[in-house]
């Protein structure tokens, strides 16, 4: 099987590689901050008593988790244009990613919200704290421990979706290894080669994980 | 009477082997089916007509060559890129596209001779800026290309200062990357870009008159095929003789006389 296999080929693309590496990393960053935001600012409304924000906040995050995240893109990017809105790929690109994975982000921070104990909030309300300090002094340090492992799990998420916008011309990794298939037909060489890639990047992330789970104190943390 | 048992015994065993080492045409005939990869990538070459049916140039050549061998077809769609990769791991056993018999993909596909010429055009939107081909060469020129098609490299030759944008999928993303602006420039075969932009309304693209190559269009089979690689010559020949072809190309690629039917 492997007389078949060109390791040659790959080391002669191993700069596309590189390229396509270096733009998933720095894409993917900045679509997780963007999502982070995104994130907040959903989980904020769906948190509030008036239906005025909740409910749109809600039918926002329905409408992104229940559509494939290519046929958002392709609105974006094919769609968009029709009803007067052309924007660059990579700008499409990121948006995609941060609007998308930012409706997940806010159901990970709600949950971990939530998951703090309602006797607390009780107790900070008897011993008069206002809204803003029970949030601040008792709730959120306590939520953000453990919404930590969970988004790390969606930033590798997020990581492997970018592989979507190979299909709107981003030179990407995965773009990288359809461009070694496509160029000398080795399919094999060139997408075992971002898996390689991708793996790496997962192992980062994941490094990463770990090193804020101690950091935080929070020993079982998984991502 | 011992030895003449074994004798067609022994004869009978040959036959089977025989059998075993036929080729692809015995396969296809046994199997009733002739699997042929395309790329639904629109008009005039293959597209899906208003019926929901799919029909094009290459596709009735196609069908036409499964009666001949008097066989049901069934066709696998694949993205262009995919299409070569689909008939070296043997998921059909010919493609029809229109595709150019470069000297890269005939050290992995065997093609037949060409059946037709034609050649890679640049188009543009018709109120750009961009009016000739010359225009195009200007630095960071955004040029729409297929990922994988003879015009991405011919595109990369041609503009060596521009930004190359090679699309995945059909040549119609590229008319669209152009009439939205995402593109400047379009490079594609240039039956493909007059077949595909009927869909827009008419005068929405300028098709540059100079060709930036000559390029022939062949089928394909694999070098494991040279029974079906024979036939499929000897088919082209024989369509080419009664006009046949002629009469494919001059309804889908010359003209739009398929407009009105499809």
């Amino acid at each position: 099987m492997l007389e078949n296999f060109s390791f040659r080929t790959i080391v002669e693309y191993l700069p596309l590689f590189g390229q396509g590496l270096v733009t998933t990393v720095w894409l993917s960053a900045i679509s997780f901050v963007g999502a982070l935001i995104v994130g907040i600012v959903l989980c904020a409304m769906g948190l509030q008593r008036g239906w005025l924000f909740r409910a749109p906040a809600k039918a926002y995050i329905d409408a992104v988790r229940a559509t494939p995240l290519l046929a958002q893109l392709y609105f974006l990017y094919f769609g968009l244009p029709r009803l007067g809105f052309v924007l660059p790929e990579l700008v499409v690109g990121i948006l995609a990613l941060s609007l998308n994975s930012g409706a997940y982000i806010a159901e990970i921070i709600r949950a971990g919200i939530l998951s703090i104990p309602r006797g607390q909030v009780e107790a900070s309300v008897a011993s008069g704290m206002t809204y803003v300090q029970r949030m601040r002094l008792v709730v959120l340090p306590q939520a953000f421990k453990v919404t930590i492992p969970p988004l790390l799990g969606q930033a590798i998420v997020l990581v492997k979706d970018s592989a979507l916008l190979s299909l709107i011309s981003v030179a990407e990794l995965t773009r990288a290894g359809q461009l070694l298939a496509s160029d000398r037909f080795m399919p094999a060489e060139g997408f075992l080669t971002i898996a390689a890639f991708y793996l790496l990047l997962y192992y980062g992330l994941k490094g990463l994980a770990v090193v804020s789970g101690r950091w935080l104190g929070t020993a079982g943390a998984r991502a | 009477m011992k030895i003449a048992r074994l004798f067609i015994a022994g004869l009978a065993l040959a036959g089977l082997t025989a059998a075993a080492s036929a080729g692809t045409l015995d396969e296809i005939t046994k199997r009733g089916e002739l699997r042929v990869a395309v790329q639904t990538q629109g008009p005039p070459f293959s597209l899906v007509g208003a019926n929901g049916e799919r029909t094009g140039s290459s596709v009735e050549l196609a069908e036409l060559m499964a009666k001949e061998m008097g066989v049901k077809i069934k066709f696998l769609d694949f993205d262009w890129d995919g299409l070569i990769p689909a008939l070296l791991s043997g998921k059909a056993d010919l493609l029809v596209a229109d595709m150019t018999p470069t000297l890269a993909r005939g050290m992995k596909v065997a093609f037949t001779t060409p059946y037709m010429y034609t050649g890679s055009t640049v188009f543009t939107k018709a109120d750009s800026k961009f009016k000739t081909t010359e225009d195009c060469k200007a630095k960071g020129t955004k040029i729409a290309v297929l990922l994988g098609a003879t015009g991405e490299k011919e595109a990369k030759t041609a503009f060596p200062d521009a930004d190359i944008k090679s699309y995945k999928g059909g040549g119609p993303l590229l008319l669209d990357a152009v009439n939205n602006g995402q593109a400047d420039c379009g490079v594609n075969d240039v039956s493909a870009v007059k077949g595909q932009s009927t869909a827009y309304p008419a005068g929405s693209f300028t098709i540059m008159p100079d060709l930036l190559s000559k390029e022939p269009l062949a089928f394909a089979t694999r070098y494991d095929e040279p029974d079906l690689l024979v036939w499929m010559n000897l088919f082209l020949n024989q369509v080419t003789i009664d006009g046949r072809l002629q009469k494919n190309l001059d309804y889908w690629v010359n003209s739009d006389a398929w407009k009105k039917d499809h």
